[in-house]
């Protein structure tokens, strides 16, 4: 199922790139698709106890299960203000 | 830009806040008190002379978040209206990042909720700063936004 994936602040640099389209297996949660990219980018791994999630933007833990068309975000600690 | 039920007022804009007009739209003759919150670009980080900030968000939830806190004072102070507006881009010294205007009848509940916005954005609003400094630039430190609790509706029984 396709999944839409977006990164902000030091993880999109990490990235190389805002916004990526992945194909998941079906019964794929928000952590196995971190961890898809923080095989691909292994710099990425050191952030994931301070990145938190969004499906669908709404703040999500880690064992939520993906639908397909969701949209998911890791976000970094947020600085507004 | 955005109207919610309470006619409240949430942007994210890439030019000068205009805070007049987030004052006016938000002053009703009901009213007995606006309070403001002006946050603005401070010259020094830790000890570092700032030479200016970039702030990002992620529009769609850091709107939808916004809505959720202007929403969130309705039920939590006595008060009549909310509008918040946030800066995205470059911002040079001196200007505005933030700015927050809440009405009420009376002065207390206006205060209190002000306070209570910008403390909740500043936690849950998806939105990043990044420091550019004479010798390098850093994403400036930030809170992590509090996460629900895994239900079992979504991590169904196999």
């Amino acid at each position: 199922m396709q999944t839409r994936v977006l990164f902000f602040g030091k993880l999109k640099e990490i990235i190389g790139g805002a916004e990526q389209s992945v194909d998941l297996r079906s019964g794929a949660t928000i952590a196995d698709l971190f961890d898809r990219f923080a095989h691909e980018a292994p710099a990425l791994a050191s952030f994931r106890s301070s990145v938190v999630a969004s499906r669908n933007q709404e703040f999500a833990p880690w064992t939520t299960v993906l639908e397909p068309g969701d949209e998911v975000a890791f976000l970094p600690p947020v600085s507004g203000g | 830009m955005s109207l919610s039920p309470h006619d409240d007022l949430v942007l994210l804009v890439r030019d000068p806040i205009a805070a007049d007009a987030l004052i006016r739209h938000v002053r009703q003759a009901e009213d007995g008190a606006v309070v403001t919150f002006d946050g603005c670009v401070r010259n020094h980080s830790h000890g570092r002379r700032t030479l200016y900030l970039e702030y990002e968000a992620y529009e769609s939830m850091a709107l939808e978040k916004m809505r959720e806190i202007a929403a969130s004072l309705h039920t939590l102070f006595a008060i009549d209206g909310v509008a918040i507006a946030h800066r995205l881009g470059r911002l040079e010294i001196g200007e505005t990042s933030v700015f927050i205007a809440v009405s009420s009848p009376h002065r207390k509940a206006a205060f209190e909720a002000c306070r209570h916005a910008i403390d909740t954005l500043k936690k849950t609003v998806p939105i990043w700063k990044k420091e550019y400094f004479e010798d390098g630039a850093v994403w400036a430190d930030g809170e992590l936004p509090p996460v629900p609790a895994a239900t079992p509706a979504a991590k169904p029984a196999s």
